[in-house]
């Protein structure tokens, strides 16, 4: 019992994090109607400016944070500019494949600036474990799910009780008529990348502070699975996306706690598809294109 | 005194097809104008080249005698006061009743004003007032409809355009329809609407237009036009 509870635990903070690129992913192709590759090399990029902070700036969390926060979002302000507008209302393949390109070089590029291995990322906080019952925590998982929390709850009022975050919901659903009533949809689309971009900024730290390293190929691992939980989840409630994110993480612990590490991923993309061969839109239903 | 909205030579085609072929209309101040047509004759292709959604070719289309809308984008048209009733409603069916309305008044950044504004729509639409919280998707075709109506006022424009606004309603729904339009009319909005239901809105417009085929075929006042032969045989039924 005590195993499962550790591992359920162990799960959510994964899939926490798991959610945040998720959610930044869907928002992307939710209202833009791009499958943004290089999302999760914004998520990298984020992780080494956020690494440049707390080696040149100061070794705080806080500036390490500010600093993956603002270095993602000038990333995905750039890639909007300069790659995702130009080539938007062409066909969805095209800008699949440049930001898969922009993807790779971001990769390779930073493997040849910094090294194709993970560079130690300063400890900015403790290693301290609270216990609760027998189950235990972390203070860096403990900071890694807060802050991921904080940032899912951000997405979340922001899409439903601002004025951008409404007409971002009525780009999503119907953009010619969101356009007629009024919005900008350049600007909401920009301001959804850079928002995007920087959660997923924030997120990529307190990744690097939990695992102790920062490494060029990080965003590898949460590329796909945003790509698959936004398919699984469908993406009409962003809210439904993190729960399958969630979800996704707590599978993934169970596997590695009574089966192996090792197939963690085979069982839980397995039941990915599975889902979809149930349901096609996705749990919670996805928007027409 | 220039018209409210004057179309020259408009000319739209969907890659080299040809959908609207040298027309012009004008609507002045105050009026409900009517085009009438058949499925495919270029009626909301026009609608949406005054929007900004659809790109012409080539003519002019000239709001208040200054503005070029064909070189301004939908949100900037928008700004001049032009709000749109979509054909079949086209309501943003995963916001609710109210966030649908508050979208119809996305250009008024002060949050109190447009409070105001709602309310007092929602006075007039207390059926809507009702089912506020609900999502626009779950209301019947006729109540959708007042929705996308109550949203196209929120922003108090000069002009509304109507697309097709009886499509998919009982005719009790659509009487309504209309008496609301001519209310709309009454308090200084001008109307244009584009109908397949000429037997009603004829009776309401002031001005009608036949479109055959991207072109204009009949042009008066509407009284003339329902007496026209060609209407009566292609939408009235033949003669009363």
């Amino acid at each position: 019992m005590i195993l499962f509870l550790q591992q359920v635990l162990n799960g959510l903070i994964i899939g926490s994090t798991y959610a945040v690129v998720a959610v930044g992913f869907s928002m992307v192709f939710t209202v833009l109607r791009v499958i943004n590759f290089a999302h999760p090399d914004i998520f990298m990029v984020g992780m080494f400016t956020g690494l440049a902070a707390a080696l040149h700036v100061s070794d705080n969390i806080v500036v390490a944070l500010i600093g993956g926060a603002i270095g993602a979002g000038l990333f995905g302000l750039v890639l909007e500019r300069l790659v995702i507008r130009p080539l938007r209302g062409r066909d969805v393949l095209m800008t699949l494949i440049a930001t898969l390109g922009v993807a790779i070089m971001a990769e390779n590029g930073m493997a040849v600036l910094k090294g194709p291995d993970p560079l130690p990322f300063p400890a900015l906080i403790g290693l301290t474990q609270f216990h609760l019952g027998g189950v235990q925590i972390g203070e860096r998982q403990l900071l890694n799910f807060a802050l991921s929390l904080a940032v899912l709850g951000f997405a979340s009022w922001y899409v439903r009780s601002t004025r951008f975050g409404r007409a971002t919901r009525a780009i999503a659903e119907r953009p010619d008529v969101a356009a007629a009533f009024g919005v900008n949809v350049d600007v909401i689309s920009q301001i959804t990348v850079v928002l995007a971009s920087m959660m997923a900024g924030v997120a990529s730290v307190s990744v690097a502070v939990l695992y102790g390293n920062a490494w060029a190929f990080a965003g590898l691992l949460y590329g796909l699975k945003s790509f698959v939980v936004m398919l699984v989840a469908g993406n009409r409630y962003f809210e439904g996306v993190m729960a399958v994110a969630l979800g996704l993480g707590v599978v993934e612990a169970l596997v590695t706690g009574y089966l192996s590490s090792s197939l963690s991923d085979a069982v839980a993309f397995f039941l990915l598809i599975a889902v979809l061969f149930v349901r096609p839109s996705g749990l919670f239903g996805s928007y027409g294109s | 005194m220039s018209p409210l909205l004057e179309i020259s030579d408009l000319h739209v085609r969907y890659n080299a097809v040809p959908a609207v072929n040298g027309v012009s209309i004008v609507i002045p101040a105050g009026e409900i104008r009517l085009i009438l047509g058949a499925n495919g004759a270029g009626k909301s292709t026009i609608i949406k080249a005054i929007l900004g959604l659809q790109p012409a070719a080539s003519g002019s289309i000239r709001f208040c005698g200054e503005h070029d809308l064909l070189r301004l984008r939908p949100h900037q048209i928008h700004q001049l006061g032009i709000a749109w009733v979509p054909e079949g409603r086209q309501l943003w069916g995963t916001l609710t009743v109210l966030e649908n309305l508050r979208m119809g008044g996305f250009i008024e950044r002060d949050a109190a004003r447009l409070q105001r504004r709602i309310d007092e729509l929602l006075q007039r639409f207390p059926r809507l007032g009702e089912r506020r919280n609900q999502l626009a998707g779950s209301l019947s075709g006729g109540e959708q409809q007042m929705v996308a109506i109550a949203r196209a006022l929120v922003s108090s424009p000069k002009l509304l355009l109507m697309d097709e606004p009886s499509l998919g309603l009982a005719p009790f729904v659509v009487r309504d329809v209309f008496a609301l339009t001519r209310e709309i009319n009454a308090m200084g909005i001008s109307v244009l609407m584009v109908e397949q239901n000429a037997r009603q809105a004829l009776k309401l417009a002031h001005w009608a237009w036949l479109l055959e085929t991207g072109r204009i075929v009949v042009s008066g006042p509407s009284a003339e036009i329902a007496a026209t032969e060609s209407v009566q045989e292609v939408f009235l039924g033949g003669r009363a």
